[in-house]
Protein backbone atom coordinates (compact mmCIF):
# COMPACT_ATOMS: atom_id res chain seq x y z
CA UNK A 1 0.00 0.00 0.00
CA UNK A 2 2.21 2.29 1.30
CA UNK A 3 4.95 2.01 -2.27
CA UNK A 4 1.78 1.99 -4.38
CA UNK A 5 0.58 5.70 -3.04
CA UNK A 6 4.10 7.26 -2.71
CA UNK A 7 4.58 6.65 -6.05
CA UNK A 8 1.22 7.71 -7.34
CA UNK A 9 1.85 10.71 -5.33
CA UNK A 10 5.28 11.24 -6.94
CA UNK A 11 3.73 11.15 -10.39
CA UNK A 12 1.78 14.02 -9.30
CA UNK A 13 4.07 16.14 -6.97
CA UNK A 14 6.02 17.54 -9.23
CA UNK A 15 2.91 19.06 -11.37
CA UNK A 16 0.24 20.38 -9.01
CA UNK A 17 0.23 19.37 -5.59
CA UNK A 18 -3.11 19.68 -4.74
CA UNK A 19 -4.36 17.18 -7.57
CA UNK A 20 -1.79 14.99 -6.30
CA UNK A 21 -3.43 15.10 -3.01
CA UNK A 22 -6.61 15.44 -4.02
CA UNK A 23 -5.86 12.11 -5.84
CA UNK A 24 -4.57 10.40 -2.86
CA UNK A 25 -7.30 11.12 -1.04
CA UNK A 26 -9.82 9.40 -4.01
CA UNK A 27 -7.58 6.57 -4.10
CA UNK A 28 -7.21 5.85 -0.06
CA UNK A 29 -11.36 6.30 -0.08
CA UNK A 30 -11.57 3.27 -3.00
CA UNK A 31 -9.44 0.99 -1.52
CA UNK A 32 -10.47 1.51 2.18
CA UNK A 33 -14.52 0.77 0.17
CA UNK A 34 -13.44 -2.31 -1.36
CA UNK A 35 -11.84 -3.67 1.41
CA UNK A 36 -14.61 -3.12 3.54
CA UNK A 37 -16.51 -4.81 1.28
CA UNK A 38 -14.51 -7.63 0.77
CA UNK A 39 -13.94 -8.40 4.08
CA UNK A 40 -18.34 -8.46 4.71
CA UNK A 41 -18.58 -10.73 1.38
CA UNK A 42 -16.17 -13.28 3.14
CA UNK A 43 -17.87 -13.53 6.28
CA UNK A 44 -21.56 -13.49 5.12
CA UNK A 45 -20.70 -15.77 2.28
CA UNK A 46 -18.58 -18.09 4.19
CA UNK A 47 -21.49 -18.18 6.73
CA UNK A 48 -23.92 -19.15 4.32
CA UNK A 49 -22.34 -21.57 2.10
CA UNK A 50 -19.63 -23.40 3.83
CA UNK A 51 -21.31 -24.72 7.23
CA UNK A 52 -18.97 -27.64 7.26
CA UNK A 53 -16.01 -26.99 6.04
CA UNK A 54 -14.29 -29.98 4.08
CA UNK A 55 -11.43 -30.97 2.61
CA UNK A 56 -11.45 -28.57 -0.58
CA UNK A 57 -14.29 -26.32 -1.75
CA UNK A 58 -17.31 -27.95 -3.87
CA UNK A 59 -18.73 -27.32 -6.73
CA UNK A 60 -21.75 -26.60 -4.87
CA UNK A 61 -20.10 -24.16 -2.55
CA UNK A 62 -18.61 -22.25 -5.16
CA UNK A 63 -21.56 -21.76 -7.02
CA UNK A 64 -23.32 -20.94 -3.51
CA UNK A 65 -20.20 -18.46 -3.03
CA UNK A 66 -20.88 -16.49 -6.74
CA UNK A 67 -24.47 -16.32 -6.27
CA UNK A 68 -24.20 -14.87 -2.66
CA UNK A 69 -21.37 -12.57 -3.59
CA UNK A 70 -23.67 -10.89 -6.00
CA UNK A 71 -26.62 -10.93 -3.95
CA UNK A 72 -24.89 -9.43 -1.19
CA UNK A 73 -23.68 -6.44 -3.59
CA UNK A 74 -27.32 -6.27 -4.78
CA UNK A 75 -28.03 -5.26 -1.17
CA UNK A 76 -25.81 -2.76 -0.80
CA UNK A 77 -26.75 -0.90 -3.85
CA UNK A 78 -30.55 -1.47 -2.79
CA UNK A 79 -29.02 -0.08 0.98
CA UNK A 80 -27.30 2.58 -0.36
CA UNK A 81 -30.19 3.96 -2.46
CA UNK A 82 -32.62 3.80 0.31
CA UNK A 83 -29.97 5.17 2.94
CA UNK A 84 -29.27 7.87 0.36
CA UNK A 85 -32.85 8.93 -0.59
CA UNK A 86 -33.44 8.97 3.34
CA UNK A 87 -30.89 11.17 4.17
CA UNK A 88 -31.35 13.35 1.96
CA UNK A 89 -35.24 13.87 2.74
CA UNK A 90 -34.11 14.39 6.26
CA UNK A 91 -31.57 17.20 5.49
CA UNK A 92 -34.48 18.48 3.35
CA UNK A 93 -36.78 19.13 5.96
CA UNK A 94 -33.86 19.75 8.29
CA UNK A 95 -34.70 17.74 10.86
CA UNK A 96 -32.58 15.11 12.18
CA UNK A 97 -30.70 14.11 9.71
CA UNK A 98 -26.77 14.31 9.58
CA UNK A 99 -26.86 13.07 12.79
CA UNK A 100 -26.21 9.34 11.91
CA UNK B 1 -4.72 18.54 8.98
CA UNK B 2 -0.75 18.60 10.83
CA UNK B 3 0.18 14.82 10.74
CA UNK B 4 -1.18 14.50 6.90
CA UNK B 5 0.84 18.05 6.21
CA UNK B 6 3.68 16.80 7.22
CA UNK B 7 3.38 12.96 6.00
CA UNK B 8 2.97 14.27 3.03
CA UNK B 9 6.00 16.67 3.08
CA UNK B 10 8.69 14.09 1.36
CA UNK B 11 7.39 14.51 -1.54
CA UNK B 12 4.89 17.58 -1.43
CA UNK B 13 5.24 20.58 -0.12
CA UNK B 14 1.78 22.00 0.97
CA UNK B 15 3.20 25.48 2.24
CA UNK B 16 3.69 26.58 -1.54
CA UNK B 17 -0.29 26.16 -1.93
CA UNK B 18 -2.39 29.43 -2.51
CA UNK B 19 -4.69 30.60 0.06
CA UNK B 20 -7.42 29.52 -2.73
CA UNK B 21 -5.94 25.77 -3.32
CA UNK B 22 -5.29 25.75 0.56
CA UNK B 23 -9.28 26.19 0.68
CA UNK B 24 -10.44 24.07 -1.87
CA UNK B 25 -8.24 21.64 -0.63
CA UNK B 26 -9.96 21.56 3.25
CA UNK B 27 -13.30 21.76 1.68
CA UNK B 28 -12.58 18.30 -0.52
CA UNK B 29 -11.06 17.06 2.90
CA UNK B 30 -14.47 17.80 4.67
CA UNK B 31 -16.65 16.33 1.16
CA UNK B 32 -14.43 13.17 1.37
CA UNK B 33 -14.91 12.69 5.02
CA UNK B 34 -18.60 13.01 4.70
CA UNK B 35 -18.67 10.25 2.07
CA UNK B 36 -16.58 8.28 3.76
CA UNK B 37 -19.02 8.45 6.43
CA UNK B 38 -22.37 7.74 4.74
CA UNK B 39 -20.35 5.19 2.95
CA UNK B 40 -19.64 3.05 6.25
CA UNK B 41 -22.83 3.14 7.64
CA UNK B 42 -23.65 1.64 4.09
CA UNK B 43 -21.46 -0.86 5.17
CA UNK B 44 -22.78 -1.39 8.08
CA UNK B 45 -26.71 -1.02 7.37
CA UNK B 46 -25.77 -4.01 4.93
CA UNK B 47 -24.42 -5.90 7.19
CA UNK B 48 -26.98 -5.97 9.51
CA UNK B 49 -29.86 -5.91 7.12
CA UNK B 50 -28.54 -9.05 5.25
CA UNK B 51 -28.59 -11.03 8.29
CA UNK B 52 -32.02 -10.13 8.97
CA UNK B 53 -33.32 -10.30 5.35
CA UNK B 54 -31.28 -13.10 3.77
CA UNK B 55 -31.86 -16.26 6.08
CA UNK B 56 -32.99 -18.88 4.07
CA UNK B 57 -30.16 -21.02 1.31
CA UNK B 58 -28.73 -18.93 -1.18
CA UNK B 59 -29.70 -20.49 -4.77
CA UNK B 60 -29.76 -17.14 -6.72
CA UNK B 61 -27.41 -14.39 -6.85
CA UNK B 62 -30.54 -11.63 -6.80
CA UNK B 63 -32.75 -10.41 -4.58
CA UNK B 64 -36.05 -11.76 -4.54
CA UNK B 65 -39.12 -10.45 -3.89
CA UNK B 66 -39.10 -10.73 -0.06
CA UNK B 67 -35.52 -9.64 0.30
CA UNK B 68 -35.62 -6.27 -1.50
CA UNK B 69 -38.36 -5.13 0.50
CA UNK B 70 -37.19 -6.31 3.52
CA UNK B 71 -33.32 -4.85 2.98
CA UNK B 72 -35.21 -1.58 1.98
CA UNK B 73 -37.64 -1.76 5.41
CA UNK B 74 -34.58 -2.99 7.74
CA UNK B 75 -32.79 0.59 6.60
CA UNK B 76 -35.67 2.55 7.06
CA UNK B 77 -36.78 1.25 10.62
CA UNK B 78 -32.90 1.57 11.70
CA UNK B 79 -32.53 5.24 10.71
CA UNK B 80 -36.14 5.32 12.90
CA UNK B 81 -34.84 3.53 15.87
CA UNK B 82 -31.87 6.05 15.35
CA UNK B 83 -33.99 9.11 15.69
CA UNK B 84 -35.99 7.91 18.49
CA UNK B 85 -32.78 7.07 20.28
CA UNK B 86 -31.87 10.70 19.64
CA UNK B 87 -35.10 11.97 20.72
CA UNK B 88 -35.37 10.19 24.24
CA UNK B 89 -32.14 10.78 24.87
CA UNK B 90 -33.33 14.89 24.00
CA UNK B 91 -35.85 14.61 26.16
CA UNK B 92 -33.99 12.96 29.19
CA UNK B 93 -31.48 15.68 28.99
CA UNK B 94 -34.35 18.22 29.04
CA UNK B 95 -36.03 16.63 32.10
CA UNK B 96 -33.00 16.35 34.09
CA UNK B 97 -31.83 19.75 33.97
Amino acid sequence: MDSLSTSNLSAYASSDPKTAVMQQIRQEAAVQNARQLVEKLNEHCFTACIPKPGSSLSRAEETCFSACMEKYMAAWNTVSRQYVARIQREAGQGGLGGNF
Amino acid sequence: MDSFGSGASSNLDLTKLSDRDKQELQQFVVNESQKARIQQSIHSLTDICFRKCITGKISSGKLDRYEEPCMQNCVDRFIDANNIILKNLESMRTAGS
